[in-house]
């Protein structure tokens, strides 16, 4: 059993390995390959954050260059993912400052369209239209949701992120993550409850 | 029913799907849900949030892509020649350092020497030691000054971005 645990355990330690080992030595070849394998997760996460697809195109490729100098830091330990939200996430809040907004709702641009693209699928016509419907509301509604809420849905959900992960790649306690997810999925209520199902 | 137990739940909940729950505890939240409707209507809500969070589908350009590849490709090349760069400065620095320091006792030696047989004042023969002695560090300064070249190559960005889509083509 020991040693199913270890050969389970063993590339998953030598994958975050040697992205530690690529950072380190800022070769692009690691890094050009973790841009593409992450790209629309990065851009997901903050594109949920900002709400406004330019801007978080913009954070994208800051990230980007920030995951490439302080690379040297990241030392293989934890999953690189939640490295890379830790650092996409400091790069939103250093915009934050910057712009000094009230909230993350002011970098929305009210003349944007609904920033996502809903998968539509379904057996019947009806089903399809009735998704998509169902999908827009959501998206209409998600973006209702204060930043700070949506930001921990979209890791607990989207990222499939543990609470703990989601605790010390935000830094606040575990607790806060519960309640931020408990207010969320509140907020989200009456669409859920009134939507078609 | 304790507070503690619905703060239990609620923890059961938002940790199922992402993390193993034991059966005593997978059972007793089951048992917990048929018993408070609250729970169980959070329960409900969370599921349906994480349904139709994770069918949204969000995706980046291949333009976003490349263009972040070419930036990121940019800044590893000037980051790299800025550190050779830094490590050439601290060398020449090193040796500057070592060789004022050896000849110091030299030239100053030299100086007395000089002004002993020519016969010349202090405030001649003492800058010109000082000049002497800072000669080595000088020579290394206008020989760093003469072979550098811009740390930061604006072209290099273009260059990259012309050569990797030339790469894919």
């Amino acid at each position: 059993m020991i040693a199913t645990a270890f050969s389970l355990l063993v590339p998953m330690e030598t994958e975050e390995a040697q992205i530690a080992r690529g950072l380190r030595g800022r070769d692009p070849e690691v890094l050009d390959a973790l841009i593409e394998q992450y790209q629309h997760r990065l851009l997901r996460y903050l594109l949920h954050l900002t709400g406004n697809r330019a801007v978080a195109e913009d954070l994208f490729q800051e990230t980007w260059l920030r995951v490439l100098e302080k690379g040297h830091l990241y030392d293989g330990r934890n999953r690189f993912v939640t490295w890379l939200m830790s650092i996409g996430h400091n790069v939103a809040i250093d915009y934050l400052r910057k712009r000094s907004p009230a909230s993350l709702d002011e970098m929305k641009d009210p003349e944007e369209g609904t920033p996502f693209e809903p998968e539509a699928s379904g057996p019947t016509p009806f089903d399809i239209a009735a998704e998509q419907q169902q999908h827009e509301r959501f998206n209409a509604a998600l973006e209702k949701v204060a930043p700070l809420f949506r930001e921990v849905l979209v890791l607990r959900f989207q990222e499939q992120m543990k609470l703990e992960e989601i605790a010390s790649l935000i830094r606040i306690p575990v607790a806060t993550v519960k309640t931020r997810i408990y207010r969320g999925v509140a907020a989200l209520r009456p669409l859920l409850q009134g939507g078609p199902q | 029913m304790t507070a503690r137990e619905h703060e239990r739940a609620l923890d059961l909940i938002m940790r199922r799907g992402t993390e193993e729950m034991a059966t005593p505890e997978s059972a007793w939240l089951n048992s917990h849900l048929s018993e408070c409707s609250e729970c169980a209507n959070f329960a409900a809500d969370f599921d349906s949030t994480g349904r139709l969070l994770q069918a949204v589908a969000v995706t980046a350009s291949p333009r976003l892509v490349m263009a972040t590849q070419a930036r990121v490709r940019a800044r590893a090349a000037e980051l790299q020649e800025r550190q050779s760069r830094t490590v050439l400065i601290a060398i020449s620095f090193c040796i500057g350092a070592m060789s004022s320091t050896l000849s110091a006792w030299l030239w100053w030696r030299f100086g007395g020497w000089v002004a002993q047989r020519l016969a010349l004042p202090p405030s001649i023969v003492e800058p010109g030691v000082f000049v002497a002695w800072m000669l080595p560090a000088v020579v290394i300064a206008v020989a760093m000054l003469a072979s550098s070249h811009p740390v930061i190559d604006r072209s290099l960005t273009m260059r990259i971005l012309e050569k990797q889509e030339g790469g894919r083509q």
